[in-house]
């Protein structure tokens, strides 16, 4: 693969591998006949993003190399702390860089980057990656029953509100207005907390889609990358939701690019399927962050909610080109018998779910029922009566 | 200024007597090659030579010619000895920065000569500090031995657009690799980090270079710690000519602007850290 970007595209650029390394400590690089997908995740994978470029974007952008090597499309792992410093200083990119080449060399494993800076002056970065895996979060953004399309600042605007070190925030629908409002563990700190909220009415927003009344809280960090990009470009920010428990999509495009963040939320039952044993929801939550730690099963507020998600999705095929037919499939993390929990017969909530996936390259991977075998990031020790719900 | 009245007298039984009207001209400038404890002092009537050294490897020197002081008043041919420089750069600055238009620290550096201590006489709005730094014996500054007519390669450049590529330098490569070539890549930079690699090229035909000398390919590695402290130098500098001889001993000369637009030179050598051969 190989590109190059004049101007304005280079920062750019290196603005949405700013907002990545928000979400993670890898990026992924995905040549595509679409155009270049990075892509990041966290390590809790809770939190995705996905900035896909279309070749228009580039002024030169060329697949050949792709095509002509044996061992297939190249999955390109990079640790986001060798990438980010040469995109570090926006400022002086802009002043001094007149052209970036980026080219991916398989034969070395190299990814290389070419700045080449007025007065004369080239410099050139020849980053290491690893073969991995391609990256892909399925998410089904268009059957979200709730989308707000706001303008570029609204958003920026409402998380300036909140403190930096504000973890999670809640967004509550119930039309016809909107709220954010900060999410704090532990409601018995009412009097230490500084509670904000801000409501916004439907005319703030460029497209207003209520469908069903819900309060999802998410984790603010990873957001924040997208929403200053959005800023700095004057794109308007869509976000898809439904119910808590279920992910939320935060995206930006424009005729060049595409950006998404796709976010877990907490998922607060009130209810139980039949297969659990009742319980009184018990008064401590647990937050986005605290997902790997905790046992994870996915329990709908309301079963008449239980849906299979239908097949298709609206994602990039990866460059794999292996298509996107089977359903979106929950990873389960499972905890090793958190302290705060395993007092408790089951937890009481239960977290962010993660309709993410991993996808392997080989076709022969699928199961029977079409979807394919999960890696598992974490055995369960003890505590054998979690309950887990069912694959959806 | 209330120093530089001193009754002559005193001066009688001082080998070196220097003046400044701003100690700043001076402590700047030794800011720019700090980074050891001791410092050798010569001076000579044409002025003074401040040299600090590190593992036998590299060098600094810090010129500071007779024309900067206010009096520069010199009894021997050589006058040499050896101090403490983090002390000496404590005392210049006692009175502490001091940002006010108009305001400086004035210097009277005084030497008796073998076995006494330098004095310094400080003086700011009126009040006056002497310090009085114990001095050892000299070291002989190494040699290395670096002379016009074995370079190769000579380029000078403006400061501006090595400042740059010195800040952005991976700092996980134990080397700075420096290339020099009447052919591409001309003038490279290369570090080897965790990372990956790294290369700054500068063209021949870059405006940023002023001169461009270079007879052959030459192609040199340098241990990154001890290149390190040359930055400070290159922060107050506004050229630097870098040149390398024939065993690969490289000279870097900064040409720096002290607060009253005088010119002094501060100049770095190092010894290469190992040979590499040019395909």
């Amino acid at each position: 693969m190989n590109c190059v970007l004049e101007g304005n595209s280079i920062k750019a650029f290196g603005k949405a591998i700013h907002a990545l390394s928000r979400v993670g400590d890898e990026l992924w690089l995905d040549p595509t006949i679409k155009g270049l997908a990075l892509r990041s995740v966290n390590s809790a994978h809770s939190a995705y993003a996905c900035f896909l470029f279309s070749p228009l974007f580039f002024q030169q952008y060329n697949l050949d190399s792709v095509r002509e090597q044996d061992s297939g499309p190249i999955k390109c792992k990079l640790v986001m702390k060798s990438v980010l410093p040469l995109f570090r200083c926006s400022t002086s990119i802009e002043h001094s860089v007149k052209r970036c080449q980026i080219s991916v060399s398989t034969g070395s494993d190299q990814v290389i980057v070419q700045f080449f800076c007025r007065h004369g002056i080239t410099k050139t970065y020849n980053v290491r990656f690893l073969e991995s895996e391609a990256l892909q979060a399925v998410f089904a953004s268009h059957l979200c029953p709730n989308v707000l399309k706001s303008p570029a600042r609204l958003l920026g605007d409402m998380v300036m509100h909140f403190h930096a070190s504000q973890e999670e925030v809640t967004l509550s629908m119930s039309a016809p207005k909107v709220s954010l409002r900060n999410y704090n563990e532990g409601r018995n700190d009412h009097m230490k907390m500084m509670h904000t909220e801000m409501s916004l009415h439907p005319d703030e927003f460029d497209y207003f889609q209520a469908g069903m009344d819900s309060d999802i809280t998410f984790c603010l960090k990873e957001l924040r990358g997208l929403l200053c990009f959005a800023e700095s470009h004057c794109l308007p920010v869509s976000v898809h939701f439904g119910t808590p428990g279920k992910p939320v999509c935060f995206s930006v495009e424009d005729m060049v690019l595409e950006a998404t963040v796709v976010l877990a939320t907490l998922a607060d039952f009130e209810s139980r399927g039949p297969s659990q044993p009742t319980e009184t929801p018990a008064p401590t939550t647990h937050s986005c962050a605290d997902a790997a730690a905790l046992p994870v099963g996915i329990h709908e507020t309301q079963s008449n909610n239980l849906q299979v998600l239908p097949d298709v999705t609206e994602l990039v095929e990866s460059s794999q080109g292996s298509p996107i037919t089977y359903p979106p499939v929950l990873m389960q993390l499972q905890c090793q018998g958190d302290s705060a929990c395993a007092g408790m017969t089951p937890p009481s909530s239960m977290i962010c779910s993660l309709l993410f996936e991993a996808m392997s390259s080989e076709p022969g991977d699928d199961d029977d029922d079409g979807a394919p075998r999960l890696p598992v990031l974490a055995y369960f020790s003890d505590e054998e009566d979690y309950p887990r719900s069912p694959s959806l | 200024m209330p120093l530089s009245t001193q009754s002559q007298g005193d001066d009688e039984q001082y080998v070196l007597v220097a003046n400044l009207d701003n100690a700043r001209n001076l402590s700047n400038i030794l800011k720019a090659i700090a980074f050891k404890d001791h410092a050798i002092f010569t001076a000579t009537t044409n002025g003074l030579k401040v040299t600090v050294e590190d593992s036998k490897c590299l060098q600094a020197n810090a010129f500071i010619q007779a024309e900067i002081f206010q009096e520069f008043t010199i009894k021997e041919d050589l006058v040499a000895f050896q101090i403490n420089l983090t002390v000496l750069l404590d005392c210049l600055n006692i009175f502490g920065g001091t940002t006010t238009p108009g305001v400086s620290t004035a210097l009277r550096m005084c030497y008796r000569g073998y076995g006494y201590p330098l004095t310094l006489f400080l003086e700011e709005g009126g009040v006056v500090t002497v310090c009085k730094i114990n001095t050892q014996e000299p070291e002989e500054p190494i040699d290395f031995e670096f002379c016009s007519t074995n370079v190769t390669n000579k380029v000078i450049l403006q400061s501006e657009s090595l400042k740059e590529a010195f800040s952005e330098l991976d700092m996980t490569s134990e080397v700075l690799q420096i290339t020099m070539s009447p052919s591409q890549p001309y003038f490279r930079l290369s570090t080897f980090g965790n990372a990956g690699n790294a290369h700054y090229d500068y063209s021949k035909d870059s405006d940023m270079m002023e001169l461009f000398k270079c007879t052959e390919t030459q192609t040199n590695r340098y241990k990154m710690s001890l290149l390190k402290p040359s930055t400070k130098a290159l922060a107050l500098s506004c050229k630097v000519s870098v040149r390398t001889d024939n065993r690969g001993f490289l000279s870097l000369q900064y040409l720096v602007r002290n607060d009253d637009g005088q010119i002094c030179f501060v100049e770095y050598y190092c010894c290469p850290d190992e040979e590499v051969e040019e395909n």
